[in-house]
Parts: C-alpha cells; sequence; structure tokens
C-alpha cells in the first residue's frame, strides 16, 4: 500500500494539523510536564478552595471553583491536547467554539428555565418536600 | 429465558393490528421469494447492502423514506377517518390502539421519513457537487444507514410482537414513565430512536468532515453550491443537537430500567426537565430537516430560472445564522408550562427573530425567479408550491411565538396544522423537489413529467383540503390527539380534513405510478449527456448515473458555479478541456460491516426491550466483535489504473461533446470570466490536486478531524446530563446530602489517577509518533493500569454508597450524580477495552499509519475524559462538600 512513507504532520500540506498533533519529542515531552504541573497545581487549588480556610469568603467559593475548573480544562486543552490558535489549528479551535457554545447554551439555558419555572410555580427545593 | 416474551405478545385479539402485521409478513415473504427465484441476493449483497458509495447509500436511504412514508401515511389515514367518524361515536379504533397510531405516525414521519429521506439526498448530491469521489468516512456512512434500517425494522417489529407507544412521538413523562406505561410500546420507541440517534450522529460527524476538509481544488468554502451550505448547518445541527436526544432518553431508560428519579415526579424527579431537555433537541432537530430542504429548494429554482441564485452570500449568512438561532428558541415549545414573563418573553423574541433569515431566503428565492427563463419542469413546481405554502406555515408560526396566542393555541389543532404546514410544505415537498431533481443523475433516466405534475396537484391540493380545517377547528378549541368528541361544529371540518387525506393518497399512488411508468419508459427519458436540466453544480459534469468513482480526474474549480463556467467556457470556445494527464485513485472496498453491526443492534435492542438479558449480552459481544473485526483488516482500498479511468472518461467526453455542440444554438453563451483560481491554499482545507490518493498525512487529518467533532458531540452528551444534574442537585428528597456523601480523599486518588494516565498517554503517543514500540507499550500500559485503578476506585465508592442506601433511587440528586459519574466511568470503560485493542494492534502490526491515526483518536479521547473529569470533580464533588 501507498501509506507506508513517513507521516509528518502537516508536512508538504502545511495548510492544516490534526487535533492534538504536536511538533517534536522533545518539544512534546516539555509540554506534556508543563501541562500536568500546571493541572496538579490548579487541582490542589480546587481542593484547598473548599478545604474551610478563613482565607477565602465562602459565599464566593462556587465562583472559584467555576473558575478554577475552566482554568484547568484550558491547560488540558493547550498542553495535553495541542490546541492552539494558530492558523493551522482553525478549524479545530472553530469546532471547539461551536461546541463549548452548545455546551453554554444547554447548562444555562436549562438552569434558568428550571429555575424560574420552580420560582413562578411556587415549587419548594424538593428537599424541603 | 425469553424475559418478558411470550405468546400473549402477539395481538391475537385485536383485528386491525393483526391484518395490518399479516400484510406486511405476506408482503415480505414474497419480496423475499421473488428476489430468491431471481436470484438477485448475490447482486443485492455485492453491489448494494455492502456498498460505501456515497450515492448507492443515497438511494437506500431515500428507498427506506418512501417504504416509510406509506407506513405512515397509512397511520395518518386511519386518525383521520377515525376523527371523521367518531362525533358522538367510539369510531372504528379503540383508544388505545389510536394511541398507539398517533405516535407512531409522528415518529415515523419525523424519524423515518424526513430524517431519512434528507439524509438520502445529502449522501447522493453532497460529495458529487463538492466533486470529491466519497465521504471522509465511507464505511462509517454504510454503518449509519444500516443502524437506521436496524431502527425501522425495530419500530415495525412493534406491529406484530407487542405494542408501540403511547405517550406521543416525543413519550413525555410521566405517562410514558414505567408506572404509567408498563408495557414494552415505549421501550421500543427508546430502544429504536436511540439506535437510529447514533447512526445519525455519526452521519453528522461525516458530512461536517467530509464538507470542511476534502473538496475538489479550487472548490473554497465562498464556492460551495448552498445546497453543500445547508448539508454543512445541518450536519452541525445533527452533531451539536443529538447527543442532547441521546441523553435525554438514557435518563428515561434508566427511570424504566432501574428505578432512577429523573423525570417521575417522585424522590424529587422532575418531568419538566424532559420537556426541557427533549426540545432543547427538537427544536434544532426541525432545522436539521428544513435547512437541507432549503438548500434543494436553491439548488433547483436556480437551475430552472436559468439564472445563479441571487444573493449567494447572504444566503449563506442566512443558514449559518439559522444554524446558531436554532438553539435559543426551545422553551416556545412549552411557554405554557409555568416559567416567568422574562424567559417567555425571551424565547417568544427569538422565536420571531428566527424568520427573519428564513424571509431573507424567500425573498433570495423570488428574486432569482424575476426575469430568468423559467422552466416550470416537476422539481420547480414543488419549490413554488414550498414558497407559498412555507409562507403560510412560517406566518402562523411567528403567530404561536407570540406567548400570550400560544397560552390559547397550545395542543390545539391550530399547532398541529401549522407544523405539518411546514413539515409537508418545506420538508416534504423539499425532498420530492430533490428526487425528481435527482433521479435522473442517480438512475440515467428521467421521472415522467405527466404523472410527477398529477402527483404533485394531488399533493398541494390534498395538503390545504387537509390542513386548513385544521386551522378552524384548533381556532373553535379542538386539541390534539382526540379520540372522539361531541361537538357538532367540528364534524363537517374534520369530514373535509379526511377528504384531504383521501387527495393526499391518490397523489401517492401517482408517485408510485410514476415509478413505473418512468421505468416502463426508460429508453424514451433517457439522459445521455449527464446534464438534462442544464445544471449549474458539479454533479452534472459527470455520467448519468456516475461511476463508482465519480470524477475521473477532480474538476478543477475557478469560480462559483463551478459546472456552470466549465460548460459556457466550451460552448464558446466550442471545444472541451483539454485531455487531462489521468492517474490511478484509490478506492474504498465494500465492507459489510456496517449490515453486520446493525444485526447485531437489532439483537440487543430487541433483548433489551424484552428483558433477554443473555441476547443483550450475545449482541454486544458480536457488535464489539464487529468492529475488531474491522479495525483488523489489512487491506481496505484498491487502486483504479488510470488506463481504465481514460477509457471510461473517453466515453463521457463523446457525450459532452454532443453536448456543447447542442447548446451552441438554444442557449446563448453568457460572458464568462475565466479568473484564475485564487485563495486555493487557504487555512483549513486540504487540497489534493490529484485526488486519487491521499497521502498519510491528510488522512491524518481528516481521522483526527473527524474524531475531534465527534468529541464535541460526547462534550455535549456530557452538557445534557450535566444539566439535570445541576437542576436536580438539591432535590435530595429527604434523603443523603452530598456533603454525607463525598469521601475527598478517595476522590483526590481518583484525580491523580486520571491526570497521570493523561500525561502517561501523551508520552506513549510521542514515542509512537517516534516509531519507538518499547515506550510505547511502556506508556499505553501505565495508561491503562492507572485507568483501572481509576474504575476499581469508583466502583467500590459506588457500592459502599449503595450500602449505605444511598443508591440512584433513593432520590433524583442521586440518580443524576451516578447517572452522570457513571457515564464517565463507563467512557473509561470503554477507553480500555480500546487501549487493549489498540495495544495488541501496534503490537502485531507496527506502526502502520491507520494504527497511528487511532493511537491519534485514543489521545484526543483519553484527554477528553480527563477534561472531563476537571468538570466533575470541581462542579459535583468539591461544590456538593463545599461548606
Amino acid at each position: 500500500m501507498s501509506e507506508h512513507e513517513t507521516e509528518s504532520a502537516g508536512g508538504s500540506h502545511g495548510v492544516d494539523a490534526a487535533p492534538g498533533d504536536e511538533e517534536s519529542v522533545g518539544e512534546g515531552i516539555r509540554n506534556y510536564l508543563i501541562g500536568l504541573g500546571l493541572a496538579a497545581v490548579l487541582t490542589i487549588a480546587s481542593f484547598w478552595v473548599v478545604s474551610g480556610t478563613p482565607l477565602l469568603y465562602a459565599p464566593g467559593i462556587p465562583m472559584a471553583l467555576a473558575a478554577l475548573a475552566i482554568a484547568q480544562m484550558g491547560v488540558h486543552l493547550v498542553f495535553f491536547l495541542h490546541l492552539t490558535t494558530g492558523p493551522d489549528n482553525m478549524n479545530n479551535s472553530l469546532a471547539l467554539a461551536l461546541g463549548v457554545l452548545i455546551v453554554g447554551i444547554v447548562i444555562a439555558g436549562s438552569l434558568w428555565i428550571m429555575y424560574h419555572m420552580n420560582m413562578n410555580m411556587g415549587i419548594m427545593p424538593a428537599s424541603d418536600m | 429465558m425469553l424475559g418478558k416474551l411470550s405468546w400473549s405478545a402477539i395481538p391475537f385479539s385485536q383485528p386491525i393490528p393483526m391484518a395490518a402485521s399479516a400484510l406486511m409478513i405476506v408482503g415480505i415473504i414474497v419480496l423475499l421469494a421473488w428476489l430468491t427465484f431471481k436470484g438477485h441476493w448475490r447482486y443485492l449483497w455485492d453491489e448494494w447492502f455492502t456498498s460505501v458509495d456515497h450515492k448507492r447509500i443515497g438511494v437506500m436511504y431515500c428507498v427506506l423514506a418512501l417504504v416509510m412514508l406509506i407506513r405512515g401515511f397509512t397511520d395518518a389515514l386511519m386518525m383521520r377517518s377515525q376523527q371523521a367518524l367518531a362525533f358522538h361515536s367510539a369510531g372504528y379504533l379503540p383508544p388505545e390502539h389510536y394511541d398507539q397510531v398517533f405516535t407512531a405516525h409522528g415518529t415515523i414521519m419525523i424519524f423515518f421519513v424526513a430524517m431519512t429521506f434528507v439524509i438520502g439526498l445529502m449522501n447522493f448530491a453532497v460529495p458529487l457537487q463538492l466533486g470529491v469521489r466519497d465521504v471522509a468516512f465511507p464505511t462509517l456512512n454504510s454503518v449509519s444507514l444500516w443502524l437506521n434500517a436496524a431502527a425501522i425494522l425495530l419500530i415495525n417489529m412493534s406491529l406484530v410482537i407487542g405494542e408501540f407507544g403511547r405517550a406521543g412521538w416525543l413519550a413525555f413523562p410521566p405517562l410514558s414513565e414505567l408506572k404509567y406505561s408498563p408495557g414494552v410500546g415505549i421501550d421500543y420507541y427508546l430502544w429504536a430512536l436511540q439506535i437510529s440517534g447514533i447512526g445519525t450522529l455519526l452521519t453528522g460527524v461525516n458530512f461536517v468532515t467530509t464538507i470542511l476538509k476534502i473538496r475538489a481544488p479550487g472548490m473554497t468554502l465562498m464556492r460551495m453550491p448552498i445546497f453543500c451550505w445547508t448539508s454543512l448547518a445541518s450536519s452541525l445541527l445533527m452533531v451539536a443537537a443529538f447527543p442532547i436526544l441521546t441523553a435525554t432518553f438514557a435518563m428515561l431508560l434508566l427511570d424504566r430500567y432501574l428505578g432512577f428519579h429523573f423525570f417521575t415526579d417522585t424522590a424529587g424527579g422532575n418531568s419538566m426537565m424532559y420537556m426541557n431537555l427533549i426540545w432543547a433537541w427538537g427544536h434544532p432537530e426541525v432545522y436539521i430537516l428544513i435547512l437541507p430542504a432549503f438548500g434543494v429548494f436553491s439548488e433547483v429554482i436556480s437551475t430552472f430560472s436559468g439564472k445563479p441564485l441571487f444573493g449567494y452570500r447572504s444566503m449563506v449568512i442566512a443558514t449559518m445564522a439559522i444554524c446558531i438561532l436554532s438553539f435559543l428558541v426551545w422553551l416556545h415549545h412549552f411557554f405554557t408550562m409555568g416559567a416567568g414573563a422574562d424567559v417567555n418573553a425571551f424565547f417568544g423574541i427569538m422565536s420571531m427573530i428566527i424568520a427573519v433569515p428564513t424571509g431573507v431566503k424567500i425573498f433570495n428565492w423570488l428574486f432569482t425567479l424575476w426575469g430568468g427563463r423559467v422552466r416550470f419542469e416537476e422539481p420547480l413546481l414543488w419549490a413554488l408550491a414550498f414558497m407559498i405554502t412555507f409562507a403560510i406555515g412560517g406566518m402562523t408560526g411567528v403567530l404561536l411565538a407570540v406567548p400570550p396566542a400560544d397560552f390559547v393555541l397550545h395542543n390545539s389543532l391550530f399547532l398541529v396544522a401549522h407544523f405539518h404546514n411546514v413539515v409537508i410544505g418545506g420538508v416534504l415537498f423539499g425532498a420530492f423537489a430533490g428526487y425528481s431533481y435527482w433521479f435522473p443523475k442517480a438512475f440515467g433516466f428521467r421521472l415522467d413529467p405527466r404523472t410527477g405534475k398529477a402527483a404533485f396537484w394531488c399533493w398541494l391540493i390534498g395538503f390545504y383540503v387537509a390542513f386548513m380545517p385544521l386551522y378552524i377547528v384548533g381556532l373553535e378549541g379542538m386539541t390534539r390527539r382526540m379520540q372522539h368528541y361531541d361537538v357538532a361544529e367540528w364534524h363537517p371540518w374534520l369530514i373535509v380534513a379526511a377528504v384531504g387525506a383521501g387527495i393526499i393518497a391518490c397523489g401517492i399512488a401517482f408517485q408510485i405510478a410514476q415509478l413505473v411508468v418512468s421505468i416502463r419508459n426508460r429508453d424514451k427519458l433517457r439522459d445521455l449527456t449527464g446534464d438534462p436540466w442544464d445544471g449549474r453544480t458539479l454533479e452534472w459534469i459527470t455520467f448519468s448515473p456516475p461511476p463508482h468513482f465519480n470524477f475521473a480526474v477532480m474538476p478543477n474549480v475557478t469560480g462559483a458555479e463551478a459546472y456552470w463556467g466549465i460548460k459556457q467556457k466550451a460552448i464558446q470556445q466550442r471545444r472541451l478541456m483539454d485531455l487531462p494527464d489521468y492517474q490511478p485513485i484509490e478506492m474504498p472496498r465494500n465492507s459489510p460491516t456496517g449490515f453486520i453491526a446493525a444485526f447485531f443492534a437489532v439483537v440487543t435492542g430487541f433483548a433489551l426491550i424484552w428483558h433477554i438479558w443473555w441476547m443483550v449480552i450475545v449482541g454486544l459481544v458480536g457488535a464489539f466483535g464487529t468492529f475488531i473485526g474491522f479495525a483488523w483488516r489489512n487491506r481496505y482500498e484498491y487502486e483504479l489504473p488510470a488506463a481504465e479511468l481514460a477509457h471510461i472518461d473517453d466515453e463521457r467526453r463523446r457525450a459532452r461533446i454532443a453536448l456543447v455542440e447542442g447548446r451552441e444554438k438554444g442557449i446563448h453563451a453568457v460572458g464568462y470570466s475565466a479568473t484564475k483560481a485564487h485563495g486555493s491554499r487557504k487555512v483549513g482545507w486540504i487540497e489534493e490536486p490529484h485526488g486519487g490518493h491521499l497521502g498519510p498525512a491528510t488522512k491524518r487529518i481528516i481521522t483526527g478531524y473527524g474524531f475531534w467533532i465527534f468529541l464535541l458531540s460526547d462534550f455535549i452528551l456530557f452538557a445534557g446530563f450535566y444539566a439535570a444534574y445541576a437542576v436536580l442537585a438539591h432535590a435530595t428528597a429527604g434523603g443523603p446530602t452530598a456533603i454525607k456523601l463525598f469521601d475527598l480523599k478517595i476522590l483526590a486518588i481518583e484525580t491523580a489517577c486520571l491526570l497521570l494516565s493523561s500525561f502517561a498517554c501523551g508520552l506513549a503517543s510521542i514515542a509512537s509518533n517516534a516509531r519507538n514500540m518499547l515506550w510505547t507499550q511502556i506508556g499505553y500500559a501505565i495508561t491503562g493500569l492507572l485507568g483501572v485503578a481509576f474504575i476499581g476506585l469508583e466502583v467500590s465508592e459506588f457500592a459502599k454508597m449503595i450500602a449505605m442506601d444511598a443508591g440512584p433511587t433513593r432520590s433524583a440528586f442521586l440518580s443524576a450524580f451516578f447517572a452522570l459519574v457513571g457515564l464517565h466511568g463507563v467512557h473509561v470503560t470503554i477507553g480500555l477495552i480500546w487501549l487493549a485493542t489498540m495495544m495488541g494492534q501496534f503490537w502485531a502490526k507496527g506502526f502502520r499509519p491507520d494504527i497511528l491515526r487511532r493511537g491519534l483518536c485514543f489521545a484526543l479521547f483519553w484527554h477528553a475524559l480527563d477534561i472531563i473529569w476537571v468538570g466533575i470533580f470541581t462542579n459535583v464533588y468539591l461544590l456538593g462538600i463545599s461548606p
């Protein structure tokens, strides 16, 4: 089969890259190490946030958790999935943007709709039922 | 041994279903006997059932859709005659049967007629219009088709064995919950739609990848025919919306099979969450159907007006605007459920806004017709009828989008008339327009115009006679789905509506007659040039029917309306393009994978419906084995030599010379500037000048991108489950709360395991790209061991919770928790099985490009699971125990 040539991401085409493809061995390992370090720091930060530390304003904890989660997802996308904003990654990032938009619409929309419905219909939270 | 299945499942006591199933069985036996007698099996198996050719797959989709149209229309006739008779009487259909009829009608018409037809047309036309040889993943395409066929088989089995759902086409709980629908009807409905939903999702992935990644040289996005644009929008919606449906149905199935409390309205469950989720799929769904129909109309109107489409760019923008806006209107399906004024106002306004791009399209079509040389052939008749009918349906739609008006009209026959107005007038007329437009391309002869026009007029008049009365009775207060009634004012209108259904029946009879007459007169209707309609897009440059490789050389696109430009140049210069340099090309081999996978899907689905657990295992193992067999194959392509291509193409060129000479007198050649191709190296799209052999780098990009799109749909699946969790998180029904259940220490170890395994997987992919077998296997082995540790911890955590009487059946909160985290666990388990087989492949076959591609997909999958876990451990676990 003609497929037994060297396989290079981008290669002679130079117009596009597969999602997740990295450049070289050294750069690849460096990226994964940076990613692992950052992810570990953010994970520990998330656990610390809920540890009951007096340094944090308690009602702000959900927001802090959400922010840390989004930051860590970003770290994974950049350092593990090698997503960049470069031109060869445009299609990959645009597809991800659509996914994020729909995920956001579904979650935020559902919460908004159901919360309003419960308020408007005078439904008690089910834990009190 | 046989679960719930026994002889009592066959409805011997009910004459109507018995007669219908007897008729169906006799029909199938006659068909099978005829095929055996004529010895067609070999041909069918080799040329059709195992075919991965997008054109044949498209034709098979359309055949399925036409057969199911007759089934669904029979249900419609039964309903209309029942309502015409059931004034002050019980009619002839008992309520439990009538309920099954309207449920089956809606389900079949949307999923197995409209969806199937639209996907069939996309399959047939999109690769031809893009100037390519097949879709991105041909075998996957065949899997999609056969999964759809499997679902159709299950739906029709319910007629003979057991019963069908009685809870309407969207199976709203609590009626569809086990307590109120203990029979197998809802299970037939749910499993059939889950199977067809997977097929549809894969089609979406396939077409997004095809349209964005493989097009003819010079075919930039803004040079694509509008049908390709609308197919792209529709495929994006399939990828984005269908996971929500899968998630919603999965939750209802968990309620029914394992006693969860998502929608039960007991123990904190909330049936309104089902309405919310199902319509978050349901509204994009109608645009999945209508957008390709808009594309067909654009092609047809432009071709039969002899003019380029007016406002191409505005058409593209309108299409993509609809694609996004369709996700922001879903609440208008349940204005009356009790949300406040501001929520209703927002979704009402969004619903009216979405009418704007649609209006833009209507005007574009009008201006395309204006000043054109309009030829009133059958496809254009459907398009013109559509424009008028759809405008009426759209206006009643805007009326329903006004929340106060909706409070009056909700669930009335006015609504039924509205959506039939847009679905028949839009989707079905579009499908028929596409059917008559592309039929000569698919089979090499045109459809008989006389019977076609008779069918058209019957459908059009029948539609108005059948549905305008429903608007009136709707305004008079008649609700939908009534088995009998006693309001005298409604009765005459319902008789008129039944007459309308009868006229439509004549239309369908004429369509069958048209097919028979056309096949008999095929020599007179033969299309010798490949361009019977004076077309403008690339499908008309090749033979009718096209050879399985579509194009001997990839067309070189130098402007919008690729084929029109080439044709005009040929007419002006009185000669064809220079003889091209033929190169050998690679074509995918046929594969029975789709057929066999679908067989096991039927086995699994049937076993799940009837609770035959051993058969479920047989089905799943069989399906897994099929995919292993597919993944293990060594040869999946074959080469067509250049000489053969040159020989075949020579025949085409002779036909085209005749066309050019024949056209020169009649049609005035429009001034055409052969601008040099520019921007053909634009970002994000692969150019293969010869297009014959796609190199491994190109294939890697295509496969990686396709899998990336699939992963996005997976994220949306999780979003559906997370939305349910977020809404139900406080519905503990007096049971244990998160803070008492979640164990921080186990969570920390689980998180560390997954993070480290993601890292190990990354190192393994680096090693595999550097062709180092030892480190590849070590990396994957560590990945797998950490994954196993994660699953072990999760299982023990779940077991501990269930032992503490905090299982998923305890409260809605726990149902949502177990489903969300369990779904992630199922993903990890699937990943581990995949990893094990892939390690075996690397070991047995070395670093072959197709296995390296699989490694890339696995890495994407595994990293994505870690990303999802980040969301879960923070926003489920940590948020749950935060003070």
